[in-house]
């Protein structure tokens, strides 16, 4: 007698769509894969009670034969991969298991009519079992009703999620995939609720269409190429983020994956201009040979392995750091809800403006240049002078903090403590790098006990914490022994807390900034204290001399909290006030 | 209780007593001093309850009894009464007011029982040694500069007390360090001291003994028990917790076999040091000595404000070497060296390095370069 049988094909179809088809949201974004895959040019998702009692996708693309109906529900069977070459893959999908899988624990039902073709066919199937297909009537594309989903595996119904948690899971899948295909058209109700309505549209009107209407006014551009490796798709400024990481989307190839290098990659990219708590929002394309990527990881394909992915992470780090640098000389642009907020601040100027005593006329030598002030901005008027600097000429300083200037097309407002505190800020830095890291060897060199796989993350950033200024080795099994650290923070640091902190930041997100973050935060501290405060008078020669430091120093947009350190209004934006536009 | 004072006499133990309570407090009756009136005596104690302070003082005892009062305010009070007035302290029926009377002013304190107020001194301690007044403020200066802040290593938060044997002599060591440098300092081991075990006396500790040893008569008797140490003169008594922990052994850290030796005059180096750390960046501080022959170069850069060289004379067997600093540590050390000579013991640009005053081998000094 043996006791080693073959399971029957519906259990392993059963055990298959619980790796594959975890949740709803996972039937939903195989099927709206398919139909992405088939060339649709526009997707309807239909849900009742989040997909758990019905859920329907309907597109128009190519749809299938009576022959491929027949095919399509048994196991490995698809239109995809056509060179059987798994290291080569350029379909969404590919294994041909999402159809079968879904068969399996559900009542499913395919409605489909191929391209140029006069006759539409049906095929059902419940809980796996397949019945026969007959005629049906569809226009071109094809219609897949799922009933009942995980009805034939009851212990997977239990544990889903609330209908409200599993439709927040399938509005995320659903617009991961809207923002790699912005051409197709995407709609999606719940019961009998529009949940969205995608119009074919531009990348970066979907990408507002998803993440928010400010996020167009307020994203750079990311272009890069290097070794084959292109990499497009737009992030936002420094002065708008968000607490969470949630708005941060990677796409390969054009599906979309998680990867915890992005988080890490983008804090490094934005370490400067974002405080530690605000999170960029980011949609980034990588796009790339498919030899290069290996796609096959994980059952719902939302992870990948690259070949290098040192290449990826510079390529993302530097694109965006150009991004950042390219930005920050030009200035942040208000935000349309800051225009109303702007209005009301302007009511009230006049009032303060008579109260202002300073203002008073002082008889000092420098007052002959403040007075200029004004005679300047006659001229302006009478449009003689085009001042050409991009942050243009001050005209004046008011409340002793803000310095306006007039650029070719408005005005700027500048903070000038923050940006000033920027500008020492930068100076320290480059200070700092030039003077070389010193380090202060320890007398007693302090031995940190860590798990042996920290330890081993962490040696293998050795070199690089070497040129930050920590040295420290492996001290046998599970332990790390340091024996120099940074001279700037020799008498401030807690060597212990330090290397294990750096051991999570390792672990989750594979980099070692902390060091540098510190001494950052440090060199911050002390350019804070040694810039210009507000309510500091500047006259017009000190004003001008900060803006031209501004707009030669890189990320002077913003202070060193993330804060912008100007606000440019345009002269339209000043018409629209006064509503001459 | 009802006394009467002289304001001096009461003014001067009030400083003593009321600089131990901390400015804020989570235990309101921490906030007080502890006044005791009995023959003839008014004792004043003050505790954070790791350290207490008391001192007595004569006074004109009426009726005898005991109270706490909230000690700055009473401190500040007695501080703005007229030199040479008389105060008379009056416990209000009822024991919840305190009033304080001296000439025309009069005040009246809130007050706590003293059944609540903390006991710390009452324990039994079995070594007593007597020190030199002098001796113990050396002890205490040459080695507190180099005590730890961080509060991680809770241990080095303080300066080592124990008895050593310095070449077969017994000695009394103090030594402090913070990981970066290490001060030590000895004398011969007082009378009473051989079965002493190694203390840590605590920063705060150290900070108040050093006050009082200015005003000390000649001798302060030590007391210490497992976990406490006494300090006693005159009509003071200091307790204080000891740090409960394990002083590293320090003995490891000095270097045994650095065998370049070069010897400068303390002023100059130190005055040398000054000037050309003003250059150095103002967080690392560091500067270079470069020792060749006779001459040792000390030289300062910081691409923001410049650079900075000198030459000073040095008497050097033959020493050629690099070797970098914080010029704070450095001249943390140097300030502790009175005689005409200075002498740095070297090995290499990455080893610590010994420094002693030539004439004065009870003090030594470690510090460890910087790597530039």
């Amino acid at each position: 007698m043996t006791i080693i049988r073959q399971l029957p094909d519906n259990l392993v179809n059963q055990i298959a769509a619980g790796e594959v088809i975890e949740n709803p949201a996972a039937a939903i974004k195989e099927l709206v894969e398919n139909s992405i895959d088939a060339g649709a040019g526009c997707i309807s998702v239909t849900l009742r009670q989040a997909g758990k009692s019905l859920m329907v996708i309907e597109d128009d693309g190519i749809g299938m034969s009576s022959d491929d109906l027949k095919l399509c529900l048994s196991r490995h069977a698809t239109s995809k991969m056509l060179d059987d070459d798994l290291l080569n893959i350029g379909s969404l999908g590919f294994r041909g298991e999402a159809l079968p899988s879904i068969a399996s624990v559900s009542r499913l039902e395919i409605q489909s009519r191929a391209q140029g073709e006069g006759d539409a066919w049906i095929i059902t199937a419940k809980a796996g079992a397949i019945a026969d297909i007959s005629p049906s009537s569809i226009r071109q594309g094809t219609r897949i009703t799922v009933k009942d989903l995980f009805y034939a595996t009851p212990a997977r119904l239990k544990f889903l999620k609330s209908d409200q948690a599993e439709m927040m899971i399938i509005k995320e899948t659903l617009n991961r995939l809207a923002m790699a295909y912005p051409d197709i058209e995407m709609r999606c109700e719940h019961d009998d609720k529009k949940t969205f309505h995608y119009r074919s549209e531009t990348l970066l009107e979907r990408i507002s269409s998803v993440m928010g209407r400010d996020f167009q006014s307020n994203a750079m551009p990311i272009e890069s190429e290097v070794e084959g490796v292109r990499l497009s798709g737009f992030a936002s400024l420094p002065t708008y983020s968000r607490g969470n990481a949630r708005a941060q989307y990677l796409f390969v190839n054009g599906r979309p994956v998680k990867d915890k290098l992005l988080m890490g990659v983008l804090r490094g990219a934005y370490m400067d201009v974002l405080p530690r708590d605000r999170y960029p929002l980011v949609a980034l394309f990588v796009d790339l040979e498919q030899t290069e990527v290996d796609v096959n990881v994980h059952p719902a394909k939302s992870e990948v392995r690259f070949k290098k992915p040192m290449i990826i992470r510079n390529l993302i780090f530097h694109g965006i750091q150009n991004a950042l640098r390219e930005h920050a000389k030009t200035s942040a642009g208000l935000l349309p809800n800051q225009t109303v907020h702007f209005q009301t601040k302007i009511a009230q100027a006049p009032k303060v403006n008579y109260a202002l005593p300073e203002m008073d006329f002082k008889p000092q030598a420098r007052i002959a240049e403040e007075t200029q002030i004004f005679p300047i901005v006659d001229e302006v008027e009478s449009n003689d002078i085009t001042p050409d600097y991009p942050l243009g000429s001050a005209l004046a300083q008011f409340h002793e903090n803000y310095i306006v200037s007039q650029t070719k097309d408005g005005i700027v407002i500048v903070d000038q403590h923050a940006a000033h505190e920027r500008l020492v800020y930068e100076r320290m830095k480059d200070n700092y790098a030039q003077s070389g890291v010193k380090k202060q060897i320890l007398l007693v060199p302090e031995i940190v006990n860590l798990s042996q796989d920290h330890v081993l993350m962490i040696l293998e950033h050795q070199s690089l914490l070497n040129d930050v200024g920590v040295v420290l080795e492996a001290f046998g099994e599970g332990a790390i022994i340091v024996r120099e650290v940074p001279a700037i923070l020799a008498d401030r640091l807690n060597i212990q807390d330090m290397i294990k902190n750096l051991a999570d930041e390792v672990e989750d997100i594979g980099t070692v900034d902390r060091v540098t973050e510190k001494i950052n935060y440090l060199l911050a501290t002390m350019a804070c204290h040694g810039s210009v405060r507000s309510g500091r008078r500047l006259n017009q020669s000190e004003m001008n001399e900060l803006l031209r430091q501004m707009e030669e120093t890189p990320l002077s947009g913003q202070c060193n909290h993330g804060r912008p350190t100007m606000i440019s209004l345009s002269l339209d934006d000043v018409e629209k006030l006064f509503k001459r536009r | 209780m009802k006394l009467t004072i002289d304001r001096a006499d009461l003014m001067r133990a009030l400083s003593h007593v009321q600089s131990v309570v901390e400015r804020r407090n989570t235990i309101p009756i921490l906030a007080n001093v502890r006044m005791d009136a009995e023959n003839g005596m008014l004792t004043l104690t003050a505790t954070d309850m790791d350290l207490e302070m008391k001192e007595s003082v004569a006074a004109d005892v009426q009726t005898e009894g005991a109270i706490t009062a909230p000690a700055h305010t009473f401190h500040d009070i007695v501080r703005k009464l007229p030199d040479d007035s008389k105060v008379d302290l009056t416990l209000e029926p009822g024991g919840s007011m305190m009033t304080v009377t001296a000439g025309r002013s009069q005040f009246k304190l809130s007050c706590l029982p003293v059944s609540d107020f903390p006991e710390l001194g009452s324990t039994d301690m079995e070594i007593t040694l007597a020190i030199p007044a002098n001796d113990l403020r050396e002890l205490i200066d040459r080695t507190r500069f180099a005590m730890s802040n961080d509060e991680t290593r809770y241990y080095l938060n303080g300066i080592y007390f124990h008895a050593a044997d310095a070449n077969g002599v017994a000695v009394l060591r103090a030594v402090a360090t913070d990981g970066h440098r290490l001060a030590q300092f000895e004398m011969p081991l007082p009378e009473g001291g051989v079965d002493m075990p190694g203390v840590i006396i605590p920063r705060k500790a150290v900070a108040e003994i050093r006050k009082l040893v200015e005003e000390a008569a000649d001798t302060i008797s030590i007391q210490l028990s497992e976990n406490k140490i006494r300090f006693e003169f005159d009509h003071i008594v200091m307790t204080s917790k000891l740090i409960d922990g394990t002083f590293p052994d320090y003995q490891k850290v000095i270097p045994q076999g650095n065998d370049k030796i070069v010897e400068i005059d303390p002023k100059i180096f130190t005055s040398a040091i000054d000037r050309v750390s003003t250059i150095s960046n103002e967080k690392t501080r560091a500067v270079k000595l470069a020792i060749n022959g006779g001459t040792m170069t000390l030289s300062a850069q910081s691409p923001d404000a410049g650079s900075a060289t000198e030459d000073i004379e040095i008497s050097n067997d033959n020493t050629d070497l690099e070797i970098g600093f914080n010029s704070r540590y450095l001249l943390d050390i140097t300030a502790q060296i009175e005689s005409d000579g200075c002498r740095l013991t070297l090995a290499d640009a990455g080893g610590p390095t010994i420094i002693q005053d030539t004439s004065d081998s009870s003090s030594l000094y470690v510090l460890m370069p910087l790597r530039v």
